[in-house]
């Protein structure tokens, strides 16, 4: 007998109670963008610096071969290896392909689709909300920074047959790929609420990275002043790989500077999301 | 009997307007129907007992929890469904509705195995694995009614259900919401502005207006002696026959051409129309007493709640 003709039934069960009540959200997040169209080619694209750091750690154990000549000579030094994979140009890029793809939804689907009320009647705060978003932009940005960062330094290990790796360094191949990532994941996230048009946050992430770049470049020619360089989206990420990694400064400026920004627009972004989640949950 | 919520001089305030004005409400436990003009502050209230907004001012108790409190324990016992429409899209109904059982604190397992069984239940069986994107307005109505019951809350709050269904889908949601209100152990609050819907489903109602209770008992009870209805067809000078009648605190609807439903209070005879049309030299071609219905207890309740 269906449950229909035997009219309604109880469920049996115990609800749980749990402190983490956000990782429904993030797993179902994570299904969510694998199933998305393109989700192969962008990810294939987003591995594919990692591919030539290998090859190129590959390469420098080899004198023999002759390939990537300009790349190999970066190897020499492991924080220039690894500042270099983490901060090159192509993979920052493909970071903020990768935020868009996964993230420029996330919330503003829920804005338009008024989903609101169906998450926040049941036993979840906004931060479990947030966190449960927040969570999904940040585990696609790890899998393509911190995981190939500690893939590298294993194969480099393999290749080169030498355990030793300094702890700072070590630090800084864990610590960095966090700090950008939480800093793109918050910044995705804060855009991410601001419409309820997908379309409009994707151009909006992208113009900000942009953006925020080619006005340091045109604001530095015309003051010739490297601190344009802290509205740079871009150029933080490098300046804090070179203050981590312990190298010289990209730019002119004090390079702890260059962790203000990220940690502003990311406390910024909280306060933005939870005060339009608080608006659209009274209003919904 | 258990009080299930307990409210006292709650009030809120939409910046500066009133939306909740020093409300005192408690409900034991059972099914009751929310009634009130728009503006009335139905919705404002469904959002205070689901902890969405804060009072600016009372305390109350839902189920043992305090107001404004411990909302995650509370709504671990509540079903909401929401008035607006709302889903999250790229789903499957199955999906959707295991997910928010997940959400609610169900084990992923169980979350499936009820999901099916509740999507079965609203006679969503055929489209459960349809995207919620695609869905009708009727079958989202059942999916949302789904979803709040997925987690087998002890109260259900239901926010204009059968809005947008056709004939058919509106008789067997109220049928499913009759059924639910047969299980002791669930406590329904259904806001509707469609009294019919109210009448066929409730025993107890709950009418708001401006934001204050304006009634709270029985529909039997609202509908019975306090004040009578007729029905009459009058010929002559009209107007000065209505003001004598709103002069006797009567309530005037025109049902068709020169016809007119009276609603006459309970003390005073009927014997008062007829002096009322013979001092203002009306002729009353047709008089007949007609069955109150919960329209005119709610009309009623209206107008004496705003000082008529």
């Amino acid at each position: 007998m269906d449950i229909r003709e035997k009219g309604y039934s109880h469920w049996e069960g115990e609800l749980k109670t749990s402190r983490y009540n956000w990782l429904p959200i993030f797993f179902n997040g994570i299904k969510t963008v694998f199933k998305k169209k393109y989700a192969k080619l962008i990810f294939a694209s987003s591995g594919a610096t990692f591919v030539v750091f290998l090859v190129a750690v590959y390469v420098s154990t080899k004198p023999e071969l002759k390939i990537l000549g300009e790349l190999v000579r970066l190897l020499k030094s492991d924080a220039e290896l690894f500042k270099t994979f983490y901060t090159n140009g192509f993979l920052t890029f493909m970071l903020v392909i990768l935020s868009i793809f996964s993230g420029a939804d996330l919330i503003s689907t829920d804005l338009r689709f008024k989903a609101f009320p169906l998450y926040f009647a049941r036993p979840l705060s906004r931060s479990d909300y947030l966190l449960g978003k927040f969570s999904v932009i940040l585990f696609y940005l790890l899998l393509f920074t911190l995981v190939p960062g500690i893939l590298l330094l294993l194969f480099k290990m393999i290749f080169t047959g030498s355990l030793a790796v300094s702890p700072m360094l070590l630090l800084a191949i864990l610590v960095f790929p966090l700090l950008e990532c939480v800093f793109l994941a918050s910044l995705t996230l804060a855009l991410s609420i601001l419409s309820a048009n997908t379309k409009f946050i994707q151009i909006a992430i992208f113009l900000v990275y942009m953006f925020s770049n080619n006005l340091a470049h045109m604001l530095k020619a015309i003051f010739k002043n490297d601190y344009f360089f802290l509205i740079s989206l871009q150029g933080n990420i490098e300046q804090l790989g070179s203050f981590l990694f312990g190298l010289q400064p990209t730019h002119v400026y004090p390079a702890w500077l260059a962790v203000l920004p990220p940690v502003v627009i990311s406390l910024l972004a909280v306060w933005l999301l939870s005060w339009r989640i608080k608006k659209a949950e009274a209003g919904s | 009997m258990k009080e299930i919520i307990q409210l006292e001089n709650i009030s809120f305030n939409y910046g500066r307007v009133h939306a909740i004005s020093n409300l005192t409400l408690t409900l034991p436990t059972g099914i009751f129907g929310l009634l009130g003009p728009n503006g009335a502050g139905k919705t404002t209230l469904l959002k205070l007992l689901l902890g969405f907004l804060t009072p600016t001012a009372g305390e109350g108790e839902i189920m043992g929890y305090a107001l404004a409190e411990k909302h995650k324990s509370l709504r671990r016992g509540i079903g909401y469904m929401p008035e607006s429409d709302c889903s999250i899209p790229g789903m499957d109904a199955v999906s959707l509705t295991a997910y928010l059982g997940e959400l609610s604190g169900m084990p992923r397992q169980e979350a499936m195995k009820r999901a099916h069984d509740v999507l079965y239940y609203v006679g969503l069986e055929e489209s459960r694995y349809r995207q919620v994107d695609t869905y009708s307005t009727g079958m989202k109505q059942r999916l949302k009614l789904a979803q709040a019951l997925v987690h087998d809350p002890k109260l259900l709050l239901l926010d204009e259900p059968t809005s947008g269904m056709d004939p058919n889908g509106r008789k067997e949601m109220l049928e499913l919401i009759h059924d639910i209100a047969k299980k002791e152990s669930m406590n329904i609050i259904i806001s509707s502005h469609l009294l019919p819907d109210i009448e066929s489903t409730c025993q107890q109602v709950v009418i708001m207006n401006k934001g204050r209770i304006a009634a709270e008992e029985s529909i039997a009870d609202l509908k019975k002696d306090n004040f009578h209805v007729f029905e009459i067809k009058v010929v002559g000078e009209q107007a000065l026959f209505f003001e004598r009648l709103h002069a006797l605190r009567c309530q005037v609807q025109e049902n068709e051409k020169a016809m007119f439903k009276i609603l006459l209070p309970g003390e005073i005879s009927p014997a008062a129309l007829f002096n009322a049309a013979y001092e203002t030299g009306v002729q009353i071609r047709h008089f007949r007493q007609s069955r109150t219905t919960l329209e005119d207890a709610f009309m009623n309740v209206i107008r004496e709640s705003d000082g008529h």
